[in-house]
């Protein structure tokens, strides 16, 4: 077996696992699949792009490479930019259209079509702005460290690498360890409780929009760095998201970074062995193997 | 109803329900003194863990007030309740399950202020020792009796001036039954004022100051606890077990 | 009344009825059951696949064609789909509701994949050409041809809606309703409730599948991109308009919607120039998907509104026991 595979699977995996973070948090806590999510993705990866341009032309100091990276100091500093423009995004569509569905107490399954509308619309707007063109961070090619084994990797992919492990250490301790994340976990199981026991639930639901959306900001500048930009983006992640979120057990934050890393290491694998125009169908078959085996997820509990 | 203290929360003319057209609470006057435990009787359906529900705010409230300590609380927000000093148990899933006990207590703590927090939780320890032994433990793991402690002590810790249970009793034994109410008298007698719904009517009378019946979502009797455990009338229409399922439908 | 005008006004309701049929399929799965698919393409594109595959002539680049006759072709894609959707249901209706929806959003995704990748079955990007059309043999008169492609649209809508309003009416349609509408009904069925909702989800698939092949005989040629998710969502955005649960609204809805996506095609198509027509495409579905919501915020039960056919003895009961099917916990 080609030992790159792992390496491919490891920073896709990565970048699904950041994904499903959102969703399994979302769906934890407001109870439904949020099919707008990938475009977070995508919305976060044109935002950083849009920001580090801007700072790009204000400042050239900004753009030149850092070290043995492909970006410039623009890029960071856009992508804090773009976490935060995502996570308002997420928030203005939850106050325009998912807070009024919730305060109707409408039907789980009139959220999750609203959210397909809404995925619809921003994916689309993005073409509309930006045309489906693709696009990229940099254009400087960068080369491959050897790093023993067999195994190459860019210092891109490897610092994407070690920002999601970051990052999922960083959401895991947030849940168990702190107020905001008892209170989160508290709502995700019954919120009447949690309003008996003083816990505002409007809070709670704001912050899970804005972690989801951060870190599907994140998951995107990963995407069109390693990769490329592109409207449908995040659309095209939907499915490995929402195979991985099963599969780690929704509410599951280890779970999702675990199984998103499953994903992305059994789509490499299919991509060796049956060619790269299958990959979507991988995540299909993970999705359809954990409901009929574990439907539950990993690390789930049966309902 | 005038007594020498003022009334720690009372209702007027409290309508409430599920559904905009479907009051299951239709118009209840209800009072209880500051230090009193009272107990709500009725029959299965009769709306009293709809009634407590309204007042708690997990029911909508159609029309009338509740009023904590003289203070209007009808359109506080279900969790700013707490911070008023009314504390709630539910009748079912009480607590969280998935949580440790120790998380249970520290979420509820949360309310408090920052340098009070660690101190209740090792007050409420203290006061049930059994959950101490094992603060890791998760909380779905605990028996019945336990549950309900947990439960109790969640609704504590922020020192509420009154404290509202619903069926603490239901699927206990005898014997952890009389533990509870045990405890519940204690706290009663610290000055906690409780109302305290429920169905296993002969060990509550014993505990309480004064009983209310509540039928087909209105207040139908009220009187001593002592007074009503002797009439056998009452005891025959409303405190005897009824078929299920008869529902308020007016 | 010029025989163009008639000719393209029988075309354009000609192609607003082959979505009547997908909404009508969609209504038994949603309206009546409440199951939500997101994958309506996919099934679409099955039924499409299908007819095509058995009823094109004899292709040697490619598995089939098979020139069987039109009916058999439709036939075919009906029960290949209603299988196809079967299976979906089997595997998720018992788990929780959303997760229905995320496998058929799979389905679409894959089946799309497996149309564009299996070349030697599906013709791959360029899809499958020569598809029979009815009535080919009047193709040089295009009224006559136009307005019998019509008639036979007509007469499968018709026949749909008369089957599904007796099945609507019937105790299997009654029990449906129930299962929906009451959760201790739900509850008491128990796993019969589970092959209620199976059987109306294979019978809304095989529907849908149907009317991927009327429309691939209609249209006379098919490609993956046919069955790209804006289907699903127009599917979608029909019904709802339309007033889910309620048959009529769903033909309604197909002609109505279907007739505010051709005239914004032009219109929006006229303020871009020429160069810039992708844009121009992109933002009139920004405008139905904005639209869509709004509806779901708005006027959440269409225009026509649900048909009330329960029967009296659930109606009595229903006031008492509306937990709303499934309502997300309440806002504090
Ligand atoms: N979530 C709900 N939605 C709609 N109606 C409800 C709901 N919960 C209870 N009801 C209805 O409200 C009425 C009163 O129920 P409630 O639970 O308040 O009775 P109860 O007196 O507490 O009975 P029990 O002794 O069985 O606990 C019943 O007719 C019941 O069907
Ligand atoms: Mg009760």
């Amino acid at each position: 077996m080609n030992p790159q595979l792992i390496m491919d699977g490891l920073i896709a995996g990565a970048m699904i696992g950041l994904g499903a973070i959102g969703i399994t948090l979302t769906y934890s806590i407001l109870r439904f699949a949020n099919f707008a999510h990938g475009e977070m993705i995508s919305w976060g990866a044109y935002l950083a792009l849009a920001t580090s341009g801007l700072l790009g032309s204000l400042s050239g100091a900004l753009l030149k490479p850092i070290g043995p990276f492909s970006f410039g100091w623009s890029l960071p500093l856009a992508v804090l930019a773009a976490v935060a423009l995502t996570a308002g995004l997420a928030l203005l569509v939850d106050a325009l259209l998912f807070g009024p569905l919730r305060k109707r107490r409408s039907a789980v399954i009139i959220m999750v079509m609203a959210s397909f509308g809404a995925s619809l619309a921003l994916r689309s707007l993005l073409e509309f702005i930006f045309t489906s063109k693709p696009v990229y961070f940099s254009k400087a090619l960068q080369i491959a460290l050897p790093l023993g084994g067999g195994l190459r990797a860019t210092p891109d992919q490897l610092l994407s690498l070690a920002v999601a492990a970051i990052l999922v250490v960083a959401i895991h301790i947030l849940l168990t360890r702190t107020a905001i994340g008892r209170s989160m976990r508290a709502v995700s199981e019954n919120q009447q409780l949690a309003g008996v026991a003083g816990i505002d639930a409007r809070k709670v639901i704001r912050t899970v929009w804005m972690l989801g959306a951060g870190l599907a900001c994140i998951a995107g500048v990963m995407a069109g760095l390693l990769v490329q930009i592109r409207p449908y983006m995040g659309f095209d992640l939907l499915l490995p998201l929402f195979a991985a979120a099963i599969l780690g057990g929704i509410g599951s934050v280890p779970g999702a970074m675990l199984a998103g890393l499953i994903v992305g290491l059994a789509e490499a694998l299919g991509v060796q062995l049956i060619g790269a125009e299958w990959r979507a169908a991988v995540a299909f078959m993970i999705l359809v193997f954990v409901l009929l085996l574990r439907p539950q997820g990993l690390f789930g509990r049966a309902e | 109803m005038t007594g020498p203290q003022p009334s720690a929360l009372s209702t007027r003319a409290l309508v409430a329900g599920y559904e905009p057209d479907l009051p299951i609470v239709r118009g209840v006057d209800f009072s209880i003194r500051s230090g009193e435990l009272v107990i709500v009787l009725g029959p299965n359906g009769a709306g009293k863990s709809t009634f407590v529900k309204a007042i708690a705010g997990l029911v909508p409230i159609h029309s009338g007030a509740t009023m904590l300590g003289g203070f209007d609380i009808t359109a506080v927000p279900t969790h700013e309740k707490i911070r008023h000093g009314l504390a709630f148990v539910p009748q079912t899933e009480n607590i969280f399950a998935t949580m440790s006990i120790h998380d249970n207590l520290l979420l509820a703590a949360n309310v408090l202020p920052k340098e009070k927090r660690s101190r209740r939780v090792a007050d409420l320890y203290a006061m049930f020792p059994d959950l101490a032994a094992r603060p890791s433990l998760r909380a779905g793991q605990l028996s019945g009796g336990q549950r309900q402690m947990l439960a109790v002590a969640r609704a504590l810790i922020v020192e509420p001036s009154v404290l509202i249970l619903d069926e603490p009793s239901a699927g206990l034994s005898p014997k952890i039954v009389q533990e509870v109410f045990a405890q519940l008298k204690a706290i009663n007698d610290t000055g906690v004022t409780i109302i305290l719904v429920e169905q296993n009517v002969k060990a509550a009378l014993a505990i309480a100051d004064r009983a209310a019946i509540l039928v087909e979502g209105q207040l139908r009797h009220e009187g001593p606890a002592a007074t009503l455990a002797e009439d056998p009338i009452v005891a025959e229409l409303y405190l005897g077990a009824r078929p299920a399922g008869k529902a308020a439908t007016p | 009344m010029s025989v163009e005008l008639v000719a393209y006004v029988a075309f354009f309701l000609t192609m607003a009825l082959t979505y009547a049929v997908m909404c009508l399929g969609l209504n038994v799965q949603w309206g009546q059951t409440g199951l939500f698919n997101v994958g309506v393409a996919g099934f679409v594109a099955i039924g499409a696949y299908v007819s095509a595959l058995l009823t094109t002539p004899d292709a040697p680049d490619r598995f089939g064609g098979f020139g069987l006759p039109i009916l058999v072709g439709w036939l075919g894609a009906a029960l290949a789909t209603g299988l196809a959707s079967f299976l979906v249901g089997w595997l998720t209706i018992r788990l929780r509701a959303d997760y229905l929806a995320i496998a058929t959003f799979g389905v679409a995704v894959t089946v799309q994949l497996v149309a564009l990748n299996l070349q030697s079955i599906t013709g791959g990007p360029f899809g499958i050409g020569f598809i029979p059309r009815p009535f080919a043999n009047l193709a040089g008169d295009p009224l006559a041809f136009s307005l019998l492609n019509l008639g036979v649209l007509i007469v499968v809508v018709a026949l749909l809606y008369l089957a599904l309003e007796h099945l609507l009416r019937s105790p299997w349609g009654r029990v449906l309703r129930a299962i929906r509408e009451d959760e201790t009904a739900a509850l008491a069925l128990g796993k019969n409730a589970t092959r209620f909702r199976l059987q109306a989800f294979a019978i809304g698939g095989a529907i849908m599948g149907l009317a991927g092949a009327t429309q691939a005989h209609f249209v006379g040629f098919i490609a993956p991109d046919n069955y790209v998710p804006l289907l699903t969502f127009q599917v979608w955005a029909m019904l709802i308009v339309g007033g889910s649960g309620n048959n009529r609204g769903a033909i309604l809805g197909a002609i109505l919607v279907w007739g505010i996506w051709a005239a914004s095609a032009g219109a929006i198509a006229s303020l871009f120039p020429p160069d810039q027509q992708a844009r121009a495409a992109a933002l009139r579905i920004v405008l139905i998907g904005i639209g869509l919501c709004a509806i779901l915020l708005l006027r959440p039960r269409g225009i026509l509104g649900e048909e009330r056919i329960v029967s009296r003895h659930l109606a009595r009961l229903k006031p008492a026991r509306r937990t709303a099917s499934n309502p997300t916990s309440p806002e504090p």
